[in-house]
């Protein structure tokens, strides 16, 4: 019972900092390196202002989600957009769009290892206080609840938009083919900020609730995650929201079995490498739909 | 063409003139640390260069950071009192390793064959420290680390160590253990640490304690519910936690949340106030050290006040280490009465055989390149550390 509920409090912690990077991967064609920097320095930013006034929960979170959406914004106008309009074609521009995410994701990580000195850094001055309620032998702490509540709603949020409204009509239209898309009057810029800041927003979420449950992050903790979030979409597929949750879960429940009942030296070496062999059987993820192309 | 042909003129004479000023300019290379500018006593130049290797930036920038301070304020000190002599300072820069093994290797292959420089410091990260000390010991370079406590590092009469190896003073904890009246223990540790390796399979054990549980856990666990679920099953005495960085506080945070309220044996890498992001979680976790700024010997009393003079904090037992790691390199070479490399690694030869206090205590001794320390048993409050109590007590 306790190993459910560890899968499903760690997997959607995975769903929420996954969740935006498929957005933007699945959509816009945007691999955001920068993102585990983003979801790192929201916190750090929450970190600093609690450094001066003690705040409660959902100014927190407002922290970290604000910091984020904009530190997203931020990265796309500067960065790569100006890559998006030199790039000779899609296929250039994405990997000069991955390469330029990585340089920028050191910019947060200086800033914050320099002030911190790569000391862990928490959420502690929050008034805030982490509670454990008992479910039977489990136990679970409000912040899962919050965590898989949240998680799973925008999740859901985000997939129906995407289906449904016309709206994510477009930004899936961008996806397939961006410049068919403009020439039927999507506004890509538009649309490809507002998901940027989505994605953003999502990641500083994402770092203010990981925070409060592992109580202390360090400037590089995003870069673990970061390598975590890549494993996910592609298992899943990318694009596919099914999949970002399919890959969070499975993932969060590997890890959890091979912790469980194994030393834990062995975490990383079975996740991945069922993720090698599921690739092998099906290269476009689990949820991925197989790619067509004229010839 | 002609505008080409007169490109390339400017182009080489450009060249000539860097070169011409470079030749000039690189006045360290024309002296040998042993020769000329005999300002000092005995045949010590009157400037005796040092060049130490720190990570201040990246994940081990506190420690690097710290040690530095601790570096600087001997150095000072060194000065202040002519201790190399009348005419005779010492003059130590710092270099960012960066974190990063290739650069931190680069530095020192710089270092050798600048003969001006006399000795290095030596990084605190024992993997950038392994990737030194071979080049370090080949080319005849003296160089001191700290921390740094994998296999490796200390290869030959070339390379020592200011920090002793944790499984050397870990036994400081039995003390507490037989306090305590524990028996068993369960244990959650890091695998991506060599020393903590040792500590989880050997010195724990060495306490006293049957391991009713241990579990390794990689550099990338974030979460520790599901191994602390395993130990806490087998009812141990006590738990302990052996991780680094912000592992300690989460595993500590995640532990209390599991119900398990009793003390926790961990190590120093949960010290500089790295448990305080888990508030009163984190109180009760018990470690041993080789350095607390509040234990009692005289000299660590006499280094814990110059240090505040000048940096207005406590020290950290890295600063402390650094600190008597640069005093240990000026006995060395006062003791070879040179600054030639192959004459200080003498003068340490014999300095290693020698007691000498220090910051890290007194009657300090030296075993395979290594100091050893007794050690100090240091409780987190939650708040703060508290010195329980020093082996020498």
């Amino acid at each position: 019972m306790q190993e459910l509920v560890s899968v499903i409090s760690l997997g959607s912690i995975y769903l929420l900092f996954s969740l935006g990077m498929s957005l933007t991967w699945g959509t816009i064609d945007v691999l955001n390196f920068a993102h585990g920097s983003i979801f790192m320095f929201a916190t750090f930013c929450a970190y600093l202002i609690l450094g001066k006034t003690s705040l409660p929960f959902l100014a927190v979170v407002g922290i970290g989600v604000v910091v984020g959406a904009v530190l997203s914004l931020l990265v796309q106008v500067a960065a790569f957009e100006p890559i998006l309009k030199r790039a000779r074609n899609k296929r250039s521009a994405e990997m000069q769009i991955l390469i330029g995410g990585i340089g920028i994701a050191t910019i947060p990580l200086a800033i914050a290892q320099v002030q911190t000195k790569s000391n862990p850094f928490g959420l502690a001055a929050s008034t805030f206080h982490v509670t454990v309620w008992h479910l039977g032998s489990a136990r679970i702490t409000n912040v899962a609840v919050f965590t898989i509540v949240v998680g799973l709603a925008i999740w859901g949020a985000i997939s129906v938009w995407l289906r449904r409204s016309r709206q994510g009509l477009a930004l899936r239209s961008i996806g397939v083919d961006s410049e068919t898309a403009s020439l039927m009057g999507i506004n890509r810029r538009r649309l490809a900020l507002g998901t940027m800041a989505v994605s953003g927003a999502l990641a500083g979420l994402a770092g203010v609730m990981f925070t409060y449950t592992t109580s202390a992050i360090t400037p590089e903790s995003g870069d673990t995650l970061l390598i975590k979030a890549f494993a996910i979409i592609i298992l899943g597929g990318v694009g596919s929201m099914a999949g970002v949750a399919f890959g969070a879960f499975a993932l969060a429940l590997v890890e959890t079995l091979v912790l469980t009942y194994t030393s834990g030296s062995w975490v990383d070496a079975v996740a991945f490498g069922l993720i090698f062999l599921v690739l092998l059987a099906r290269p476009a993820g689990v949820f991925g739909r197989k790619e067509v192309r004229r010839a | 063409m002609n505008i080409l042909r007169s490109r390339r003129l400017h182009a080489a004479l450009a060249a000539g003139v860097v070169l011409s000023l470079a030749a000039c300019g690189g006045g360290g290379s024309s002296s040998s640390s042993s020769a000329s500018s005999s300002g000092g006593s005995s045949n010590l130049p009157s400037t005796i260069k040092v060049v130490g290797s720190e990570p201040e930036t990246g994940p081990a920038a506190f420690a690097g950071l710290s040690a530095e301070k601790g570096y600087k304020l001997a150095v000072k000190q060194i000065n202040d009192q002519h201790f190399l002599g009348k005419d005779t300072t010492m003059d130590v820069t710092f270099q960012d390793t960066k974190g990063q093994i290739p650069t931190a290797a680069s530095i020192v292959s710089t270092v050798v064959p600048d003969k001006s420089v006399s000795a290095m410091f030596g990084s605190v990260s024992s993997q950038e420290a392994v990737a030194q000390s071979p080049i370090a010991q080949k080319s005849g370079l003296p160089i001191v680390y700290t921390q740094a406590g994998s296999d490796g590092v200390v290869i030959g009469n070339y390379t020592y160590r200011a920090t002793p190896l944790m499984a050397t003073y870990y036994p400081v904890l039995k003390k507490y253990v037989d306090q305590n009246k524990w028996k068993t223990v369960g244990v959650i540790y890091t695998n991506a640490s060599p020393t903590l390796v040792q500590v989880a399979t050997e010195s724990i054990p060495k306490l006293g304690l049957t391991v009713t549980k241990s579990i390794a856990t990689t550099a990338t666990t974030q979460d520790f519910s599901a191994p602390i679920q395993q130990v806490l099953a087998t009812h141990p005495d006590v738990v302990s936690i052996l991780q680094v960085g912000a592992a300690n506080p989460t595993a500590m945070t995640q532990l209390r949340q599991a119900g398990y309220t009793g003390a926790v044996l961990g190590n120093s890498g949960a010290s500089a106030g790295n448990l305080k992001p888990a508030g009163q979680d984190g109180a009760n976790m018990v470690w041993a050290t080789d350095f607390n700024y509040q234990q009692t010997a005289s000299s660590s009393q006499k280094f814990v006040s110059d240090y505040k003079a000048e940096y207005n904090e406590n020290p950290l037992q890295y600063a402390a280490e650094g600190y008597d790691a640069a005093w240990f390199l000026a006995r060395s070479i006062k003791d070879a009465g040179s600054a030639d490399r192959a004459k200080i690694a003498t003068g340490m030869a014999a300095e290693a055989k020698k007691k000498s206090n220090g910051a890290l205590g007194e009657n300090l001794t030296w075993k395979d390149g290594t100091i050893q320390v007794p050690g100090s048993a240091v409780q987190w409050t939650g708040t703060d550390e508290k010195l329980l109590y020093s082996a020498t007590s």
